[in-house]
């Protein structure tokens, strides 16, 4: 389906848009960067670079020295922020606790999410990140975006920010890291009406939706996941800036169960492509797999010899439902025993594909605190249509949001609430049946719960009167 | 709308916090208006906050709101 803006797009050009020449961009040598050191002692901060992983100490420094070799009127933060942000992380090393003060009543006209106010404790030792705040800008979806529009966000922030960002942040977001409150509204107004770019979610509000790269590029994507993102961004803008909920709450798309934005691990609600129908077999070509003419896994772990493809071994005894076999020289599925662990469809891409009646699954409930750990989403609803303009899902939505914002305590994330009252509540909230597979054990744990109404005469009886017809 | 926006207003003025959660509002409107529903509330709260009556008060997970000029200021 072809692309239909909610609103004219405009051709950003960064010959028209940019800020600095490209001898400002490019003022510094390898050599000076070797010999470059940062105003403040900062040894341990030094120590995370030893290691074997790209560290941002690294990358600040560089861009440290970028904006000591700019000339001063070119940014409208202090050239220095980047050492200052390196020297009180030294300082926090040093005391063992942070110095950066929690919250603040910062934010941009109208929105209650975006910007994250931050303060330093020791402003007058680092006095250019006094003010440190973060801002949040809304991804394209599937963080598709041109070198013009990089280039542009990046000069912008280098004038009005500290020059850091962060490519992206968990929920997706571009993050720009550290600016002062008079830039806040400077910077929203060149992201909104120069850029047409918005800002992200935070606080108690929708967070960002961030999807996979879906139908544009991957031929596994069961679900339009860039449409579906798209739209219920732009459906949700309310909820998006305006925070009215108990805490925050995501949603992320995957085309497929190979969960590419992991939507399973790190949203509220994760809606995960899967199809109905069969898996489509191509027997020739799985043939071909066998005989080594295609490389399997296309071709991705072709950097060692593995031996010979054996689908024995690889695929049929892998399947997590053993719903496999080969008869006859055919390769065969239960379909109705695959579960969709899109493992055999990985290995041998160009024989298997999933079916063609298409849509996705719903899960609820991820989250990350750091107190009790990890919780992966629950599979609630195992499939729904995904046709625009989504009414379905829209009605799913407000029926979730409705019961968490009557039930929800404070800072209370979804994940929790149903955890709270139970799966069987959370159904009923739903109005949807429950199903055998979402129960531990379904043969061992007889999983059914009477309620005194489904009773007829409720759980009060008279004993006399049963005891007259069941001896003791 | 008016008289939503007068509850949430006259709560805030009274109470000794000065930072509330969106359920605070709820529930001193919903004293008032019994039949009120979160979504019009929030409607009325975003109405004040358009009006620089209320302010967001933000510690990047969550959100509150305040009422303007009272509390924490901006550089503390
Ligand atoms: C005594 C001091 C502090 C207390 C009691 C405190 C308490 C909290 C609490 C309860 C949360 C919510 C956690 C959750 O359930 O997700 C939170 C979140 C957060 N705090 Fe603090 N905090 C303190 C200091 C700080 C400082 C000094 C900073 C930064 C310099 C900070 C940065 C954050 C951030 C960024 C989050 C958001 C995390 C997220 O949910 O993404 N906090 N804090
Ligand atoms: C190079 C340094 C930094 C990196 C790589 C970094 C990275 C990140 C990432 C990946 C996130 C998660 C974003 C998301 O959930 O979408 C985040 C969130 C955040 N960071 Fe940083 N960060 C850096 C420095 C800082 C500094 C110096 C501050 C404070 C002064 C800060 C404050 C925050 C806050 C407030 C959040 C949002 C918490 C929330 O989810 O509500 N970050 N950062
Ligand atoms: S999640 Fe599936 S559809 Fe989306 S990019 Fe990954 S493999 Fe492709
Ligand atoms: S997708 Fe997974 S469960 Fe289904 S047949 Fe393939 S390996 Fe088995």
């Amino acid at each position: 389906m072809a692309f239909e803006p909610r609103e004219e797009q405009k051709e950003l050009k960064y010959q028209e848009l940019r800020i600095y020449s490209d001898d400002e961009l490019h003022n510094y040598t390898e050599e000076e960067l070797k010999n470059f050191k940062v105003k403040h002692p900062i040894p341990d901060v030094d120590e995370l670079e030893k290691g074997p992983w790209p560290s941002f100490v690294a990358d600040a420094k560089r861009e440290a020295l970028h904006r000591k070799k700019l000339a001063d009127d070119r940014m409208l933060i202090n050239s220095e922020c980047v050492e200052d942000l390196l020297g009180q992380l030294q300082v926090s090393f040093d005391d063992g606790e942070t110095h950066w003060k929690h919250g603040g009543i910062v934010g941009v006209f109208g929105y209650g999410g975006g910007v994250i106010g931050r303060y330093s404790d020791l402003q007058e030792q680092f006095p250019s990140i006094a003010h440190f705040h973060t801002m949040r800008v809304n991804q394209p979806m599937s963080k598709f975006y041109n070198t013009d529009y990089l280039r542009a966000i990046c000069d912008l922030w280098e004038y009005r920010g500290s020059g850091l960002l962060n490519m992206h942040g968990s929920t997706g977001d571009i993050i720009f890291l550290g600016t002062f409150t008079e830039q806040l509204e400077p910077v929203f107004y060149e992201l909104t009406h120069v850029l047409q770019q918005d800002l992200g979610g935070s606080g108690s509000n929708l967070r960002s939706p961030s999807c996979c790269l879906g139908k544009a590029r991957c031929e596994w994507s069961c679900i339009d996941t860039q449409d579906m993102c798209y739209e219920l961004t732009h459906y949700y803008q309310d909820e998006l800036h305006r925070p009215a909920f108990p805490y925050k709450f995501k949603f992320k798309f995957d085309g497929c169960p190979n969960g590419c934005v992991a939507s399973i691990a790190r949203s509220d609600m994760s809606y995960i492509g899967t199809w109905r129908d069969n898996i489509r077999i191509d027997q020739e070509a799985v043939q071909a797999y066998i005989g080594g003419e295609i490389p399997p896994n296309g071709g991705a772990h072709s950097g060692r010899d593995w031996g010979k493809f054996d689908i024995q071994k690889e695929v049929i005894d892998l399947c997590p439902t053993k719903c496999m076999r080969m008869e006859d020289g055919k390769l065969e599925i239960n379909d109705k025993e695959c579960t969709r662990c899109m493992h055999c469809i990985n290995v041998m891409p160009r024989a298997l594909r999933p079916g063609l009646d298409t849509g996705c699954s719903i899960l609820f409930g991820a989250k990350a605190p750091i107190l009790e750990g990890a919780q992966m989403s629950v599979l609630t609803i195992p499939f729904v249509k995904c046709e625009p303009p989504y009414e379905n899902i829209k009605e799913i939505v407000e029926k979730v949001w409705d019961w968490w914002m009557e039930e929800g305590k404070n800072r209370e994330r979804l994940g929790e609430l149903i955890q709270r009252y139970g799966i069987p509540k959370f159904l009923e909230v739903l109005e949807i049946p429950a199903m055998p597979q979402m129960v531990t054990e379904p043969r061992s744990n007889p999983y059914i719960f009477w309620k005194e109404e489904d009773v007829p005469g409720g759980f009060k009886r008279d004993i006399n009167e049963y005891r007259a017809r069941h001896k003791r | 709308m008016e008289e939503m926006k007068k509850a949430i207003l006259d709560f805030a003025k009274s109470s000794k916090k000065t930072k509330f959660y969106f359920s605070d509002l709820e529930k001193a409107v919903q004293k008032v208006i019994p039949k009120a529903k979160a979504r019009e509330i929030k409607k009325a709260a975003t109405a004040l906050i358009n009006e620089e009556k209320l302010i967001y008060f933000s510690t990047g997970s969550s959100t509150m709101y305040g009422l303007k000029g009272r509390g924490q200021t901006e550089d503390h």
